[in-house]
């Protein structure tokens, strides 16, 4: 008996012994990929933020109303902030084909599917960039036009434009991301409409007597072009 | 052949050109040579109402003839400030005219501005007959509140810049030696987007920048209101943008022009037409509207000590509202380095200018309204030194942009 107990015992040695010595090349490969992904990504970031110092990155990105600097202040500006994320970016990818190393189903599986993402996830980030310059610029289009034509509450308008244009690119951001994909837009759609209703009801009742005015001053102006003041 | 092209601008004012024909043809008349002229009809739209209505008024006693001027359709999607897309593809096919009939001189008048005044029409030739001069301007005696923007801008900073004391350097009717044509012909401008908005500037800048010998001459002009004239601030980003897009591409000249010359004018001055309603307290309210909502716009272009004037311009009582001219003169070289430099998009940048205008025109109207009319004038010539004597000021910047230190870059 004690020599079957012995056998099986050995089995059980040689197959654990034996799965160590299969898994742990894995594990040394995870490591060496690890340790190249980190210092590719150390690199990266240090390159990725001394060119963009060296641009003026975060001025120029104010420019491109994707923020002043202030705004970024708390991740230590913009290009700090891509830097960091660069850097990071380098680090999941170097784990996900770490994983793939080891050769274990499920981690593979994951890194497959994270790597599958990617493009949706880019996408979403350009949407997002895209959205932030078009909602500043098309703020301060509304600001600068409303305070030009006399309208009152124009940073109300402005500020409103911004949000707007900010959300519909937030949910198209979150659609590409597959997160929500029925519920957001159900959610903005209620949202939209009810708010379009409300600015209609409040438009058309509050404006009402200001339109009438308008109209009759359109007309008292075409009357008296005469005395009409020509800037040109 | 003929010794002078007479060129109408014409969109659909088909009585006022010929009303114009006919008092282009009273000039000629008294000129004292006999002198051969072609009158030739630019239509911006296709249209033969203008060039009949001046066949019929003419009869037999000129040549007549018309040009169609098309431009593409992308023109027409940006209306100009003159109320005219397509005008210097006008202009272009006068001067080639004129050119092509071996012309010693042009005379480009707008149907819609020019009036039936044969006296004011020979004082455009007269400089060109004598070859005084080889470009001839037009100064119209416009009340000080009218045409403001003119007053408050273009003339000061057309003025400092280049040397020439030309009154009106976006008029629409003027006139062109044979020499001044050749040189300015061959241009590529002529069919560009941005020639249509301002191809009277760009002449009267060519011709004064090119070493030419410019007159002015005072020519009476009517004021007219298009149906589709423009908003204020669509006016002043057009014409602004093109001064200061005409001064990156002219640096070379202007910074080296200093003081102002006075130019060959021909023409007694002529009664000034009553000034319109305006009320300045309105004025002085969009610039407070405007003050408190475009501060973080401001911020991109004037340094801290114009920012603190104008804040305190903003809270100052109407009865002691007065824009200083050093501080208007330097808010408009600040905003010239913002357009050079883009700081922001520069049709905002354009556009945000609008308060700070009104107030300068809110100030001026508060100061002279009830002087006579040659205070305005004064304050006007006043204005132009100021805008002269700061010009270091600009000349410093735009040699080290790293000068240019708004309230936005100094955190």
């Amino acid at each position: 008996m004690w020599e079957q107990v012995d056998a099986i015992l050995r089995r059980a040695m040689i197959r654990t012994a034996e799965n160590v010595a299969n898994f742990l090349p894995g594990i040394v490969g995870l490591m060496l990929i690890l340790l190249v992904a980190v210092v590719v990504a150390v690199v990266s970031r240090r390159l990725v933020l001394r060119a963009l110092l060296g641009m003026h990155f975060d001025q120029r990105a104010e420019r491109w109303s994707l923020g002043a600097p202030g705004d970024w202040q708390a991740a230590g500006g913009l290009s700090a902030l891509i830097a960091r994320v660069v850097m990071w970016a380098i680090l999941v990818m170097g784990l996900l084909a770490g994983f793939s190393a080891l050769d274990a189903t499920l981690p593979e599986a994951f890194a497959r599917t994270i790597f599958r993402y990617i493009p949706n996830l880019l996408a979403a980030l350009a949407i997002l960039v895209l959205g932030t310059m078009l909602s500043r610029f098309l703020a301060r289009s509304v600001l600068i036009g409303a305070v030009n034509l006399n309208w009152p509450y124009a940073h109300l308008w402005s500020t409103g434009v911004r949000w707007l244009v900010l959300i519909v690119s937030w949910v198209m951001a979150l659609e590409h991301l597959e997160i929500g994909r029925r519920t957001l837009p159900l959610a903005f759609g209620i949202l939209f409409g009810g708010v379009v209703f409300a600015a209609a009801l409040a438009v058309g009742l509050g404006f009402k007597d200001v339109v009438s005015r308008s109209i009759e001053r359109k007309w008292r102006d075409n009357r008296e072009s005469a005395d009409k003041l020509s800037h040109v | 052949m003929a010794d002078v092209v007479v060129g109408l601008t014409t969109s659909d004012h088909a009585g006022d050109a010929g009303q114009l024909a006919k008092a282009v043809r009273a000039a000629f008349d008294r000129q004292p040579e006999s002198i051969r002229w072609h009158l030739l009809v630019a239509n911006l739209v296709p249209d033969a109402t203008a060039v009949d209505s001046v066949r019929a008024e003419l009869g037999t006693s000129a040549e007549v003839s018309a040009v169609n001027v098309g431009h593409p359709a992308h023109h027409s999607l940006v209306m100009p400030y003159h109320g005219l897309p397509g005008r210097a593809r006008a202009v272009h096919a006068i001067f080639a005219e004129a050119r092509a009939r071996q012309a010693a001189a042009c005379l480009v008048l707008d149907a819609r501005s020019a009036t039936g005044s044969p006296e004011t029409i020979a004082r455009l030739l007269e400089p060109l007959r004598t070859r005084a001069v080889q470009f001839v301007a037009p100064a119209y005696p416009r009340h000080p509140f009218n045409g403001a923007l003119v007053h408050a801008i273009v003339y000061p900073l057309f003025r400092a810049l280049y040397g020439a004391r030309l009154r009106w350097p976006i008029g629409t009717d003027y006139s062109a030696s044979a020499d001044f044509m050749d040189a300015v012909l061959p241009h590529p401008i002529w069919d560009s987007e941005r020639g249509q908005l301002g191809i009277d500037l760009w002449l009267c800048t060519t011709a004064v920048c090119g070493g030419f010998r410019v007159g002015e001459a005072l020519v009476e002009r009517r004021e007219f209101f298009e149906r589709h004239e423009l908003s204020l601030s669509t006016a002043l980003a057009q014409i602004v943008g093109w001064l200061f897009e005409d001064m990156g591409t002219r640096a070379a000249v202007w910074q080296r022009i200093r003081g102002s010359t006075d130019v060959v004018r021909v023409g007694e001055a002529l009664r000034l037409p009553p000034a319109p309603k305006i009320d300045p307290a309105e004025l002085v309210e969009s610039f407070r509207r405007g003050h408190r909502e475009l501060q973080e716009v401001w911020a991109e272009v004037l340094p801290p000590l114009a920012t603190l004037q104008w804040r305190r311009l903003a809270s100052a009582p109407f009865e002691t509202f007065r824009v200083e001219d050093a501080l208007w003169a330097r808010t408009l070289y600040d905003f010239a380095m913002g357009h050079r430099l883009r700081v922001i998009a520069r049709d905002h940048l354009l556009r945000s200018l609008v308060p700070l205008y009104l107030a300068w025109l809110a100030s001026f109207v508060r100061e002279t309204r009830h002087a006579p009319t040659e205070e305005g004038e004064r304050r006007i010539e006043q204005l132009c030194l100021v805008f002269e004597t700061e010009k270091p000021y600009l000349i410093s910047q735009w040699r080290w942009p790293e000068r240019f230190k708004p309230v936005k870059f100094r955190r």
